[in-house]
């Protein structure tokens, strides 16, 4: 009798059946293990992860930092990740701005606006990724060669890239400068956001927003002045050189065609998100807003916008996650993300099992972090109690 | 602002929905501290012209003043009307992102420039009011329909507006949340309040009103003091529609 009370517990029960289907999993992975490393010992090659101190041998076409045939696997593979966070970086944020632009044109009384926003849905989001990259990319390479170079207010544009007048410094001093002006930014946007300034004066809260915005430009111009060698130019502007461009800031085809195309993708997606939010702002709370006397700039950026925002981010989150994962189609361009230096590096090592889980790995840890960052804000900002008008 | 001027002066206001014509000429006169029940069927119009005089509906021809002020096409005489008119709505229309406290805050901050501790006093006296300061940290999703509709009076109220409009304040509770609504309503109305007030409550009517309207088909069909509107109406829709709303 004692035996079937127990098993009757529906905690019990659900803890053995966890358990159980935990051991399996275990189970089927170490089994799995086991026999690769039987094979592949078979087949004479050696697993383990010491290859990731050997030098590469190949070169890496794009680098936020520099990198040479004889640096070492694990350091490829840095650069590689650091180039999906920045095509993601560079995507998500472009394709939030292009996206609110298209879901505010159509959700507007315009009606050319309106029909401008559907037809750009239509057809971005109506076209394969990979067909819209491979135009972008192909657009990219009919330009002309770089002695019929085209010249763009002091920027050059060639099929060898575009050229761009830029400060005389290095890359990872470039990479700083715009860090710092990125953290500022984010420092004045949670300054204004943030529950914990909600009890400040506005003007006061807005000056502390500007102050850390300010904050941020100044760090950035302080590094620019300390990454700048003493007595050479401030300035690099593309000039022709013969054959080629020297100078300037060179954006090869491979990274604008695979960001243009992740960003006007993403907007189409981000647009119909953006359009459902607003949609699901009730009338009411503006109405109420507008009769206290706020301007419409202010019932936009107190009541509509926050509130749309919270409707929207939920679908916003998935879409991220989606457009990161999107960024792999950068090899079939030859962009080097993370995906691309995996690629190759099975290519020259034959690793494959360990480099695939450390893809695997790199991902999950992209986005989950991703996730878990937007989901914290998600429920930080989430309303409270029953909501029975208004937001549907 | 002239506060010697009536506070509510509508004549010859006509509202067209594409050809529908929701408002037809209509001429209507509040004093200062006046108070005035709309009343009438539904769809009659009752809304629409309250909601004419904050512009949430723009009317297609007649003359709205506000103590003097006249609705022209300005943003600033739009302005100056909103911070003196405060509206109440049947939905109450809180902002459901901020608490009780920023609900009442926000706009004396924004539009008035109060300092945030004053418009912070300001709202907890006005909150002390409607009898829930004990709710101010709370979001309105969290509140019964009769706090929330107290709240959302007592969000208008710390606007400091010399007329109230009141659009159906009680049609969206349940009943025993009416009288908590009706009991503020009376007590504004008895510290000298104007009032526009479109309701069905007709023994709040009885009790409050200097004047009861009776709206139909777009039009003033009838106005009469309390008394002799509920004892003696003259038009025949009168009777009609007091015959309904008293159930007799
Ligand atoms: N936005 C609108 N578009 C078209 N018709 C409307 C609109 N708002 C109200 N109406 C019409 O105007 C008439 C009056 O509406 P309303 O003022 O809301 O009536 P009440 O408040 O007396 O019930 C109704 O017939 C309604 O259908
Ligand atoms: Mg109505």
């Amino acid at each position: 009798m004692a035996g079937s009370t127990f098993w009757r517990s529906k905690s019990v029960r659900g803890i053995v059946l966890q358990g159980g289907f935990l051991a399996l999993i275990a189970a089927v992975v170490i089994g799995a293990t086991l026999t690769a490393r039987d094979t592949l010992a078979a087949q004479g090659l050696t697993s383990g992860f010491g290859f990731l101190r050997k030098a590469t041998g190949w070169e890496m076409n794009f680098s936020l930092l520099p990198t040479t045939t004889s640096d070492p696997y694990w350091w490829y593979l840095l650069m590689g990740l650091m180039n999906t966070l920045f095509m993601g970086l560079v995507g998500l944020t472009g394709a939030s701005v292009l996206g609110l632009i298209v879901g505010l044109m159509r959700s507007g009384r315009n009606p050319a606006a309106r029909l401008l926003g559907t037809l750009y849905i239509e057809l971005f989001r109506n076209l394969p990724l990979i067909l819209q990259l491979f135009f972008w990319y192909a657009m990219a390479n009919a330009l002309p060669a770089p002695r019929q170079s085209l010249e763009i207010g002091g920027a050059l544009v060639n099929a060898r890239g575009i050229y761009l007048p830029g400060l005389a410094i290095g890359p990872g001093t470039v990479a700083l400068a715009l860090l710092a002006v990125a953290s500022g930014a984010c420092l004045a946007v949670w300054v204004l956001a943030a529950r914990r300034f909600r009890r400040m004066e506005p003007q006061g809260q807005r000056r502390l927003s500007l102050a850390a915005l300010g904050a941020g430009l100044a760090l950035a111009a302080v590094t620019v002045l300390a990454g700048h060698e003493p007595g050479t130019a401030w300035t690099s502007w593309p000039a022709l050189a013969g054959l080629k461009v020297d100078g300037g800031f060179r954006i090869q085809p491979e990274v604008y065609a695979l960001a243009i195309a992740i960003m006007t993708y993403g907007a189409a997606y981000v647009g119909e998100i953006v359009r459902g939010g607003f949609k699901a702002v009730g009338r009411g709370q503006m109405e109420a807003a507008a009769a206290l006397g706020l301007s419409p700039w202010q019932v936009f950026s107190r009541v509509r916008m926050p509130l749309a925002f919270r409707a929207m981010l939920p679908i916003l989150i998935n879409q991220y996650v989606w457009l990161i994962k999107a960024t792999t189609l950068g090899i079939a361009v030859g962009f080097s993300d993370f995906f691309m230096v995996i690629a190759s590096s099975i290519n020259h090592s034959g690793q494959t099992f360990e480099f695939i889980a450390i893809l695997m790995g790199g991902f999950l840890l992209i986005n989950f972090s991703l996730a878990a960052v937007l989901n914290r804000l998600n429920r930080a900002i989430a309303l409270k109690g029953h909501q029975t008008t208004g937001v549907q | 602002m002239d506060l010697t001027a009536p506070a509510i002066e509508i004549t010859g206001l006509d509202k067209f929905y594409g050809s529908f014509h929701a408002l037809k000429g209509i001429d209507l006169c509040v004093a200062k501290g006046e108070k005035v029940v709309i009343c009438g069927p539904s769809g009659s119009g009752k809304s629409t012209l309250i909601r004419c005089i904050n512009q949430l509906e723009e009317h297609d021809s007649g003359a709205i003043r506000v103590f003097g002020t006249a609705l022209d096409d300005s943003l600033a005489s739009l302005d100056e009307i909103r911070r003196e008119v405060g509206m109440v709505f049947q939905q109450f229309n809180l902002f459901p992102h901020m608490t009780v406290l920023e609900n009442c805050t926000l706009a004396p901050m924004l539009v008035r420039k109060t300092a945030r501790a004053e418009a912070e006093a300001i709202a907890m006296r006005y909150l002390e009011k409607v009898r829930i300061p004990d709710q101010a940290q709370k979001y309105p999703g969290q509140l019964s329909g009769g706090q929330q509709q107290r709240v959302a009076i007592a969000r208008a109220l710390c606007m400091q507006p010399e007329i109230l409009l009141f659009d159906e304040p009680t049609s969206a509770l349940d009943p025993e949340m009416i009288a908590e609504v009706l009991d503020v309503m009376v007590t504004l109305a008895q510290e000298g309040m104007t009032m526009v007030c479109v309701t069905h409550e007709m023994g709040f009517a009885r009790k409050v009103a200097d004047r009861v309207i009776f709206m139909d088909k777009g039009e003033i069909v009838e106005e009469a003091a309390p008394e002799a509107f509920f004892t003696a109406p003259r038009s025949e829709r009168t009777r009609l529609f007091l015959s309904q709303v008293l159930g007799h």
